[in-house]
């Protein structure tokens, strides 16, 4: 396990480093200069551009910037906002928070929700609670997430009032009180049922199959033969069985939450990551930009290689090739 | 429609003779009622939104400061926007756009996928290696954010529909590949590929005569399924402000009016069309895709 382990984290470093040229070479051919961040723009005095050009050293060849940008970057000198006029690092830095509490509070939401229907279709298939759930299921699967946060918005926010429709808490109360931590709550928690409802059902429908599957198998007849609850038969023996696949999905659910995410944050206006990458692009703010895409192409890499390590924890086999 | 009820009649005459898998597979897929009901709510669409200029008179580009947010009339049926534009007519002309998007990129992606997936599958070797490892390295890529920081790129020089769609293609066709590569890979040990190949075809016949028409169901499942992913993604894209351009009406773009507060609370009827139009085209299409591929599968029972 752990030369797989190794293998797989070796073979991410050459395509990290191809993914770092690629975004290197867009940042290159974005109108502007990507690292003129601290030229003013006020002066336009050609002299005085072209020193500041020479100095932020724009004037280089093409590679000895892409060196330097790269060893500064692997040192976590992610270069400084042009529109915040604050290093990258601890922009992010502020608005990750927002974003972890958004995917974690969604990723809970799907387990409880993918377990309770799970369990029940996966006890009772073919009844119509089953085939209910199958249903609702399919139009999670099909709904996209920006369509069912503007319904959700316009029930729930405008016309009954049950929660904010945009924000991650309300701005009058102070940072560290109880009402503060409620608030946020408050505010995350509709774009969580977004994001989470409808990453549900690919869960769902594993689990439900799986139990399916399992109670059909010998060590069921097993259990039931000696007498055991029904109850516990399904919750405890097959559950433990079933979950285990699941832990597989975890990988790609890292995926589904960076896309998720930067359109459930449009939606909210929930300041996340998501929503500082949209506004980067939009206000040309290249260093964030670059720092966001790297982080996000990284993530994809790494949620990918999750996957593939638990398939290797889950079923050995997979190891050997 | 004629036609279809020919067809059938036709079948039930030969029933006795046995039938061809593909006529079978057309019996299963026109029993489906699911699946022809949403094949005809999607031809009506494609129909409408394809002769919108014949069907509809208004003018989709002229803002109208008279008409601003009028509620749904006889006069407009859906009422109009914010700009005083007709709701119904741009849902049409949307349609087009959207719907066109869909179709190139799936089109574009079903070709490229399938090429690079058939030579890896069937070459086997270097070329396999070579082209799956540049496969894993497009499918890196979070569609979603390079699409974005593409458009930034080419914001002002080249924009519009045509480099939309060229952008979610180039980044888009890595699953079709791999899909196709791990179907050619368990075909291709068949006898019939082995005595193809000695009789001296030459792989390129190989591959378009007996390769690819045994996994041409599987394609044909997995374009259905790419097109309603990418119906979704253009209206994504268009909905965030980075798709199509926004003098030029699509759904996504239409459903982007209600990211102000105001038009989301109080006129609903700007963007409660695109948003159903757009939720039951994407059921309609994957329902067809799960008919299809119902439809294909032997072992299926209807």
């Amino acid at each position: 396990m752990l030369k797989y382990t190794l293998r797989r984290i070796l073979g991410m470093i050459p395509m990290l480093l191809l993914i770092s040229i690629v975004v290197f070479s867009l940042a290159l051919s974005m109108p502007g200069d990507p690292f003129g961040g601290e030229i003013d723009p006020n002066n336009t005095d050609p002299q005085y551009i072209e020193e500041m050009r020479e100095k932020a050293g724009l004037n280089d060849p093409v590679h000895v910037q892409y060196g330097r940008w790269i060893s500064n970057f692997m040192q976590g000198d992610f270069g400084e906002s042009t529109r915040y006029k604050m290093p990258v690092a601890e922009l992010i830095g502020e608005r990750m928070p927002n974003t972890l509490f958004l995917g974690i509070t969604s990723l809970v939401i799907t387990y409880i929700l993918a377990f309770v229907m799970g369990m029940y279709a996966g006890r009772k298939p073919y009844t119509t609670a089953d085939n209910l759930i199958g249903g609702v299921n399919y139009l999670g699967l099909a709904v996209p997430s920006y369509i069912a946060g503007v319904f959700a918005i316009y029930f729930f926010s405008f016309k009954l009032g049950w929660f904010p429709f945009s924000g991650s808490v309300d701005i009058t109360l102070q940072n560290g009180s109880f009402e503060y931590y409620l608030s946020r709550l408050h505010h995350v928690f509709l774009p969580a049922i977004v994001l989470g409802a409808l990453g549900t059902a690919s869960y769902t429908q594993f689990l439900r199959n799986d139990i399916i599957e399992s109670s059909r198998k010998d060590y069921v007849r097993t259990a039931r033969a000696k007498g055991t609850p029904e109850t516990k038969i399904y919750n405890k023996h097959i559950l433990r069985n079933s979950i285990i696949p699941l832990i597989t999905f975890l990988g790609f659910d890292i995926v589904t939450l960076i896309s998720g995410a930067i359109i459930t944050e449009a939606i909210f206006t929930y300041p996340g990551i998501g929503q500082l990458f949209l506004d980067s692009i939009n206000n040309r703010d290249y260093p964030v930009m670059m720092t966001l895409t790297m982080m996000f192409s990284f993530l994809v890499l790494f949620g990918n290689m999750i996957a593939d390590l638990l398939y290797g924890i889950v079923d050995p086999r997979i190891r050997v090739d | 429609m004629a036609e279809v009820i020919n067809d059938t009649s036709i079948t039930k005459i030969k029933v006795q003779k046995s039938l061809s898998p593909w006529a079978v597979a057309r019996r299963k897929f026109l029993r489906n009622k699911l699946a022809m009901v949403s094949l005809f709510f999607l031809m009506t669409v494609s129909i409408l939104s394809f002769l919108a200029p014949y069907i509809t008179t208004a003018d989709i580009t002229r803002v109208n400061i008279g008409s601003m947010s009028l509620t749904p009339s006889s006069e407009h049926w859906f009422g109009t926007d914010k700009s005083g534009r007709d709701v119904f007519t741009r849902l049409l002309y949307g349609g087009r756009v959207s719907l066109l998007v869909g179709i190139s990129c799936t089109l574009l992606i079903i070709t490229f996928g399938t090429l690079i997936g058939a030579l890896a599958g069937f070459f086997g070797g270097i070329v396999d290696a070579l082209l799956m490892r540049f496969t894993d390295f497009i499918l890196n890529f979070p569609l979603l954010v390079f699409v974005i920081v593409l458009n930034a790129v080419f914001f002002g020089k080249l924009g519009g529909v045509p480099v939309l769609i060229a952008v979610i293609s180039v980044l888009g066709w890595g699953g079709v590949a791999r899909l196709v590569r791990s179907k050619i890979l368990s075909e291709k040990e068949n006898e019939y590929i082995l005595a193809a190949i000695s009789i001296g075809s030459r792989p390129a016949k190989v591959i378009m005569k007996h390769l690819l028409p045994n996994v041409l169901s599987t394609i044909i499942v997995q374009a259905t399924l790419t097109f309603a992913a990418m119906i979704v993604v253009e209206s994504g894209l268009s909905y965030l402000g980075f798709g199509v351009p926004a003098e030029t009406p699509s759904w996504g773009n239409m459903l982007a009016a209600s990211r102000e507060p105001d038009v989301l609370q109080n006129m609903p009827w700007i963007w409660i069309p695109p948003a159903l139009t757009l939720v039951i085209t994407i059921l309609s299409i994957n329902f067809i895709g799960e008919g299809i591929k119902d439809a294909l599968n032997p072992k299926s029972l209807r």
